[in-house]
């Protein structure tokens, strides 16, 4: 629907504010509410409040806001009005009627009537707090007198009939009263979890970022470090994790940008008249990542609507992958990239987000893949074997008997970061502890999710299970995938990660042309 | 040629059932996904660009036999063409996808059916080419003639199509899986075929369900 999409777009640039704010934190009003903000839609205002502390559950951020808060307004925009709800008659000679709301209030106000019970309609505040526990069931239905062609009930059955009833109201009340009290625990567990993250907020402002180099790797921050990072934290933690060792400069993105913005001028100048027939020309190679770039970046979590054109995000995105295929274009652009790049222009600055974005990239595991170097990948794939058959030897077993090799999953998986295959808020959480642990956090959240799953997986053939692993369950939840990855251990015979790897790189001779130095700036 | 995963156990008469592996290949954003979305789902969106390989799986119940049906398709950037013989390995049918409104996908498809040549003999696997997108008619780059006289010359099977406008998506995937089936009735009443056959190279990854 149009109008959906521009109420979209509005939501979307006040959140952009929002997430500006936050990312920022030295801007961070006291007592974490944000100053008055342009003509704030009035749905949801729970969520927004949620949101404006910046304390959404470890990053139930953006999307999950996003998504919600368009749904639900498309959900109400196609609701249609039915309340005049034809007379309800079971046995006569109106024809029932197509999609006939079955609706218990009605059924229940007939029977009252009837029983003499007058059914005043109660005030609407107190109607909403009685909601839930009022049965919103049609079992009102026995109690209807029989058409007039059949034997009346005699009494003792309409007496049956009437406790059978009541029992039922009964037991539907007290079915109501438990899911409410459900609701209620769910809702101090998310207050607590929220108030748990604002106090790791002040925690992570306050101590830990103004000692950075001192703290991080104490077992107190390390341990914080796990729970998830503060949405408001997250960019400059990621940033200052991943480092920068480039020596990237705002003023270098600069200069790389506005030649990435040259180029793009004279490929939309050139493009019509572009019909060159070889495919493997250089030229036509870097004008194809332009024109992929573009492709791309409308296809990056289109559920959002911010990266795709008219989006808040849109020119973000394509300033950050332009630049970074004039900065490497020995890398260039890579399928994949366009979704690291944007969960980092989530949660940083423009220029922040392109030099963490090139510092990543540059890390040999993300070297490795984005070259495509399947020698190098393979090496990945052997070091990633060791840990699955030390720590799910079952599910290693299950997966060898059908020659399923881990780069069947493992491609997508860290090409992308976990961020196509995971919820976005959840792929944060991964990335988090990705800044603390590095390369070998990836490949044990790959095990992870393969322990989260190995009872599924044990009974599935080889399509099956690279159909599952490609396209995860979209109700996966951090407490259980996280308990999950704890579980895995990442020692082998008193091995880490690195040196399992490096014995790896050791077997084979001719592993050196992999790690060709960044271009000098 | 595929392997034959059980003879069926009806009273009335045994159905073989096989299982054949597809790949889709072909430049990025040719439509490869949505060809296969098209097809398992009969539903056309946006689809975020593959990474790797995706897989779907279907199973047909035709008169003459049960088919068990893969779907690989294969993530379409050329960066990515070092890994793709991961993908294509042991497969029994490709689909080289190209945008009828994109000359140079068509060279790319053609480049991919030289690739397979090397790979595969003629009658281990069965190719179409396949123009997807006529409902982009008016950036047409590839006319129909020019797609069709190259399959017709290389032995492939060739059809145009849309995944946008539903137009000849199943028909191109029943045309492979018929001629897959026409050769599996050739080898039968040629008994005595040269031995290579998959079967080995996938014994592996036998599919023990009965029908």
């Amino acid at each position: 629907a149009p109008l959906g999409f521009t109420d979209v777009n509005l939501n979307s640039r006040n959140t952009y504010e929002v997430s500006r704010r936050r990312s920022a934190p030295e801007h961070l009003p006291h007592g974490g509410t944000a100053p008055a903000e342009p003509a704030p839609p009035p749905a949801e205002p729970a969520e927004r409040a949620r949101h404006r502390v910046g304390i959404a559950g470890a990053g139930s951020s953006f999307a999950e806001f996003f998504t919600r808060n368009f749904f639900t307004k498309r959900t109400k925009e196609l609701k249609p009005a039915v309340q005049s709800a034809p007379g309800w008659k079971l046995f006569g000679k109106v024809p029932p009627r197509e999609n006939l709301p079955k609706d218990s209030k009605i059924i229940q106000q007939e029977y009252e009537a009837r029983t003499g019970r007058m059914y005043k309609p109660p005030p609407p505040s107190a109607r909403r707090k009685n909601i839930e526990f009022e049965p919103l069931s049609t079992t009102a239905l026995i109690l209807e007198d029989r058409p007039a062609n059949l034997p009346a009930k005699s009494v003792e059955e309409a007496l049956r009939h009437r406790q059978e009833y009541d029992e039922m109201v009964a037991e539907a009340k007290k079915r109501e009263i438990k899911e409410a009290h459900k609701r209620k625990k769910i809702m101090r567990e998310r207050f607590k979890q929220e108030e748990n993250i604002a106090s790791a907020m002040v925690i992570w402002v306050n101590e830990i970022l103004p000692n950075w180099e001192g703290m991080r790797a104490t077992r107190r921050v390390r341990e914080l470090w796990w729970q998830g990072l503060p949405p408001s934290v997250r960019g400059k933690v990621w940033s200052l994790a991943v480092g920068n060792e480039l020596n990237i400069t705002p003023e270098l993105y600069e200069i790389f940008l506005s030649r990435a913005k040259e180029r793009w001028k004279s490929f939309s100048e050139t493009s019509s008249e572009n019909d060159t027939e070889d495919a493997g020309a250089s030229v036509a190679d870097r004008e194809a990542s332009l024109e992929l770039i573009k492709l791309d970046i409308s296809r990056t979590f289109p559920s959002l609507y911010i990266f795709q054109k008219g989006g808040p995000y849109h020119d973000l995105l394509h300033s950050v992958l332009g630049a970074y295929t004039c900065y490497r274009p020995d890398v260039g652009y890579v399928q994949g990239m366009s979704f690291i790049a944007a969960v980092l222009i989530l949660n940083l600055e423009e220029a922040d987000a392109f030099i963490a974005f090139a510092n990543l990239l540059n890390k040999p595991c993300q070297l490795a893949f984005f070259r495509v170097d399947h020698s190098m990948m393979l090496k990945y794939f052997a070091a990633f074997e060791v840990f699955f058959e030390e720590n799910l030897p079952k599910l290693f077993l299950h997966f060898k008997s059908y020659s399923l090799t881990p780069d069947i999953y493992l491609i997508d998986w860290i090409f992308t970061l976990y961020s196509k295959s995971l919820p976005l808020d959840l792929a944060c959480r991964v990335w988090d502890v990705f800044c603390r642990d590095g390369e070998e956090f990836l490949f044990r959240t790959g095990l992870g999710i393969l322990r989260l799953y190995e009872d599924i997986l044990l009974q599935m053939d080889f399509i099956h299970i690279a159909q599952f692993l490609t396209k995860l369950p979209e109700d996966i939840t951090s407490e259980k995938l996280f308990s999950c990855i704890a579980a895995i251990q990442m020692q082998n015979s008193n091995k880490k990660w690195a040196q399992v790897f490096a014995s790896l790189m050791k077997d084979n001779k001719e592993g050196d042309k992999n790690h060709s130095p960044a271009p000098k700036s | 040629m595929a392997w034959v995963v059980t003879q069926g156990t009806s009273l009335e008469e045994p159905r073989p059932s096989y299982m054949y592996k597809m790949v889709l290949l072909g430049s990025m954003s040719v439509g490869k996904s949505s060809l296969a979305y098209r097809y398992m789902r009969n539903d056309f969106r946006e689809l975020l660009p593959t990474v790797g390989c995706s897989f779907f799986m279907q199973t047909l119940q035709l008169d003459e036999a049960t088919v068990k049906f893969e779907i690989w398709d294969t993530a379409g950037q050329e960066k990515y063409q070092s890994v793709c013989h991961l993908y294509y390995r042991d497969a029994h049918a490709a689909l080289l996808v190209y945008d009828i409104a994109n000359k140079q996908t068509l060279s790319r498809a053609k480049l991919w059916l030289e690739e397979l040549e090397k790979r595969f003999l003629p009658d281990e696997i069965v190719i179409a080419l396949v123009g997807n997108k006529t409902d982009l008619a008016a950036e047409r780059e590839v006319t129909s003639e020019e797609g069709e006289e190259f399959a017709r010359t290389k032995g492939l099977l060739f059809m145009e199509t849309s995944a946008k406008s539903n137009y000849q998506v199943n028909d191109v995937f029943m045309a492979v899986v018929q001629e897959l089936l026409r050769r599996e009735k050739e080898k039968a009443s040629k008994p005595s075929s040269r031995g290579r056959s998959t079967v080995e190279l996938r014994a592996s990854r036998v599919v023990t369900r009965c029908c």
